[in-house]
């Protein structure tokens, strides 16, 4: 498989004008390349008279986190979003994604598979540096690589990401080949993640606490200084090369002096900032603010993740939602669009289906998840818990229906938990005890670990539609050595498995769809999980910010194409 | 007793007190779920593989017996060496020292802010009637018994979004200060001000007071004069007390105008299961609090060596 990239470009050129600037600002996130070429043209931002803003260079962008503040700012280590948000600004990857959510060359330039899918040959652009003088060459993407595969480096989700790649061969000075274990038709997706993006070898040869605090990639901005609590300094990349040439930006480096990147965890603080001017853009924008923001003039931008969609799991390895019956029960007697339409302003749509809105291969079925109390009921009695207690929960041979739901504070935002506190409620009405936990992040890993859930909601962010093998092959209830599991439902069903196995390996994109459309049949009607909504990912941006939409594959914006009124 | 066996007695109670709190947090950093080598090997959820988990756990002491554990802790509190944090890779107490200067600096002025504000209201509550006096009382007890986070969130409100005067986050100017002092500095003045009110009232009422009086000096006079100098005593003991609650309110303050800090610091070591993090803090925490009760101690031996009785 070969990847052309001519006129690329100029499609997507033609693609993007073809949109209303309004749409693009307001409702989509662009992938990357879409928003780059068409930067020039108009960047969208509600509310304010962005149609004829002319880009300006110069001026430092505030930007507030709300995520806590990375212990490494290299997302090789770990890996995790708030890690991904930052690095998008100074690390490229091999690959990314277009306004389609096809998977298309970035910092390399062509990419090809062998017959039997065990060898996959990259070839990158030429005359593309890193921010510390070294050249980017295919020994980059061996060292990557073995970074990721280190066990020091401690890699959590780009090691993963590259776990079947075997070994890296450099073939000449731009070209390397990786071999694989098995074929993997993942891979580009893989390789298209910040958690996997290119880093400098040189710099990669430091000690770890060293890159930790300023890993040197080829992006738009590179990192002066962090000052731990207070914010890491972005500039701008004087020598940045755009690795897809475009006719308006071609060579051009960002708009941007710089970016101030903050971390102010309390959302109220962060919206208050944003209203004051005092930082420019922010991100875990809450529902409340989102729906003020609007009539604020505010800029936002709404960039669901890909992987999973927000969802709650049904634990189906023990009592009693090891009977497919009461599982269905839990899902008719909650009220799911109700919930969520009033809790989240509106902001969130109601997912019916295992994937992203981003991911073009999700399967969805609205059907199945009808609200339906007298269903519940006759399943329930159905399932032999047709008893009552005193306090009105349903019984089965003296044993009350009682489930727990360990919610991690960190994870489920405010409107969330509510929501989760409206389906308690919702499930009584039918028999079920729902015990709520609050609990913050190492408490919460700490009860699954042990399998002390019945229902949990535990988000996973991956590009493409392999995130399904991460979260429902029988492989993944078997604990990692720290006791993490990716299976929560605990679905262990041999059809399942080798349906994950095979469209992982197939090279036919129709047989491809069709493996993971049965795959998520199977998930789906077996009712191990309740659907929410795609995990939220907002940014509210002030009136003077101009040019903000494209994003990486795993929608963390970039602000290359960013400027501000002067 | 002399002030050197004084000295001697402070000294030793110190390192007991200190060796109980060390012993409580290794006690307590034990009973928490959650594994330290997964917090080493990048935080929870963490794939790390057995091998790098085993290499943490090795290199940290975490698979020796719990009482090697607690000797080596010990051993090596005992020589000031509070370790390397596991989410951060660097020695604690540089982490410690680099933020420090905000959190003591930020509680200084809050006190210092405390006390002005209590001179204030205790002025205008002498100058005030019957009723302003009630209404006085009231906010100040209302004041004293709001939390930090409430206050915090409400002052931005006010003062950062619906007014603008003031930024909700430090931008540089220095304008940032204001509304953390504020949070921090309300509360305490709530509470020195009650403390004081008892008193003022008694020394104002007194007889040197009437004779003041009847010599002529003003009411304002008489105050700043006599009553604050009688009243602000029980105040003034309780300062060590306060400076070491501004401490523990800084957790919070910290976090809600995105100030770094040592409060900001503790908060995110205990999320991550930092254990050399939060041991270093903690202990250090309660030093201060030693030291501080032992200065405002060693003052009052000062100005009333009379009383002493211990």
């Amino acid at each position: 498989m070969v990847i052309p990239l001519a006129h690329r470009g100029k499609s997507l050129l033609m693609q993007r004008n073809s949109r209303s600037s309004r749409i693009l600002a307001g409702a989509f996130a662009l992938p990357l390349i879409g928003a780059l070429l068409a930067s020039c043209s108009s960047a969208g931002s509600t509310g304010s008279s962005t149609q004829d803003a002319k880009p300006v260079t110069g001026g430092t962008m505030v930007y507030a986190s709300g995520d806590a503040e990375p212990s490494c700012l290299d997302p090789h280590v770990g890996g995790n979003y708030p890690q991904a948000l930052v690095a998008s600004q100074f690390l490229e990857s091999l690959f990314t994604k277009d306004s389609e959510g096809k998977i298309i060359p970035w910092l390399a330039e062509k990419t090809e598979v062998s017959e039997d899918g065990l060898t996959r040959t990259i070839t990158l652009h030429d005359g593309i540096k890193f921010t510390d003088g070294t050249k980017l060459t295919a020994e980059a993407i061996k060292k990557n690589i073995e970074h990721l595969k280190d066990p020091n480096t401690a890699s959590s989700t780009g090691y993963l990401a590259v776990g079947k790649v075997v070994r890296v061969e450099v073939k000449d000075e731009l070209t390397a080949t990786l071999k694989l274990s098995s074929p993997d038709n993942a891979l580009l997706e893989s390789l298209s993640m910040p958690w996997t993006a290119i880093e400098s070898p040189k710099a990669l040869e430091r000690d770890q606490a060293t890159n930790c605090t300023s890993p040197v990639g080829t992006g738009p901005f590179k990192v002066a200084s962090w000052e731990h609590q207070k914010a890491v300094n972005l500039v701008r990349n004087d020598d940045y090369v755009l690795p897809v040439p475009n006719d308006q930006r071609a060579n051009s480096t960002s708009y941007l002096d710089g970016i101030t990147w903050r971390f102010i965890p309390e959302a109220a603080t962060r919206y208050a900032a944003l209203q004051s001017g005092e930082v420019d853009v922010i991100d875990n924008a809450q529902p409340d603010t989102i729906a003020s923001a609007a009539d604020a003039g505010l800029g936002h931008l709404d960039a669901p993740r890909p992987g999973s969609a927000n969802r709650i799991e049904l634990n189906s390895s023990k009592a009693p939602f090891n009977d497919q019956k009461v599982r269905e029960a839990f899902i008719r007697a909650v009220d799911a669009n109700t919930g969520v339409g009033a809790l989240f302003f509106g902001t969130a749509k109601r997912s019916y289906s295992l994937l992203s809105s981003v991911e073009p291969l999700g399967y969805s079925d609205e059907a199945l998840f009808g609200t339906d109390t007298a269903k519940a009921n006759t399943l329930l009695d159905e399932a032999g818990w047709s008893e009552r207690d005193a306090q009105g929960y349903r019984t089965k041979n003296g044993k009350r229906l009682s489930v727990r739901f360990p919610v991690s504070t960190n994870q489920s935002v405010p409107a969330e938990q509510s929501l989760f506190e409206q389906f308690q409620a919702q499930a009584k009405a039918v028999g079920f005890e729902v015990k709520i936990d609050l609990l913050d992040l190492s408490s919460w890993y700490g009860a699954l670990a042990k399998h002390e859930y019945n229902l949990v909601s535990a988000p996973y962010t991956k590009v493409g539609p392999s995130v399904l093998r991460v979260l429902y092959h029988s492989d993944s209830t078997v604990p990692a050595p720290s006791g993490y599991f990716a299976n929560n439902a605990q679905v262990k069903n041999d059809k399942l498995d080798k349906l994950l196995v095979q469209a992982e390996e197939t090279e036919d994109e129709a047989q491809r769809a069709s493996l993971y459309e049965q795959a998520q049949k199977i998930v789906l009607e077996g009712y191990y999980v309740l659907p929410l909504y795609d995990q939220q990912n907002h940014f509210l941006y002030g009136k003077n910010v101009h040019g903000v939409g494209a994003t990486t594959a795993v929608s963390s914006p970039i602000y290359f194409d960013t400027f501000l009124d002067q | 007793m002399n002030t050197l066996a004084w000295v001697g007695r402070k000294v030793g109670g110190a390192l007991v007190v200190l060796w109980l709190v060390a012993s409580a947090i290794f006690i307590a950093i034990r009973l928490i779920p959650g594994d330290p080598a997964e917090a080493i090997m990048g935080g929870p959820g963490s794939q790390a593989s057995a091998q790098a988990l085993a290499a943490a756990r090795a290199e940290y002491a975490l698979d020796q017996p719990v009482i090697t554990q607690y000797l080596l802790y010990l051993g090596k509190l005992a020589t000031f060496d509070f370790g390397t944090s596991y989410s951060l890779k660097q020695p604690v107490t540089q982490v410690m020292g680099e933020v420090l200067p905000n959190t003591l600096w930020l509680s200084l002025m809050a006190l210092a802010a405390a006390w002005l504000l209590a001179l204030c209201f205790s002025a205008l509550a002498m100058r005030a009637g019957r009723i302003g006096s009630q209404v006085g009382n009231l906010l100040e007890i209302i004041a004293a018994a709001v939390p930090h986070f409430w206050l915090g969130a409400v002052l931005i409100m006010l003062f950062s979004s619906a007014l603008g005067w003031l930024p909700a986050v430090d931008n540089g100017t220095g304008h940032g200060l204001v509304l953390p002092i504020l949070t921090l500095a309300l509360p305490l003045a709530g509470f020195l001000t009650q403390l004081m009110r008892d008193s003022l009232s008694e020394a104002m009422g007194s007889q040197f007071a009437l004779a003041a009086r009847a010599r002529g000096e003003s009411r304002l006079k008489l105050f700043w004069r006599h009553g604050l100098r009688h009243a602000a005593l029980p105040a003034l003991s309780l300062t060590g007390w306060a400076f070491s609650s501004l401490l523990s309110g800084a957790v919070v303050v910290e976090a809600i105008f995105a100030r770094p800090g040592l409060g900001r610091s503790l908060l995110s070591a205990v999320l991550a299961r930092d254990i050399p993090m939060v041991t270093g803090i903690a202990l250090f925490s309660a030093l201060v609090y030693i030291v501080v009760m032992a200065i405002s101690e060693g003052i009052e031996r000062m100005i009333n060596p009379a009383g002493e009785s211990r």
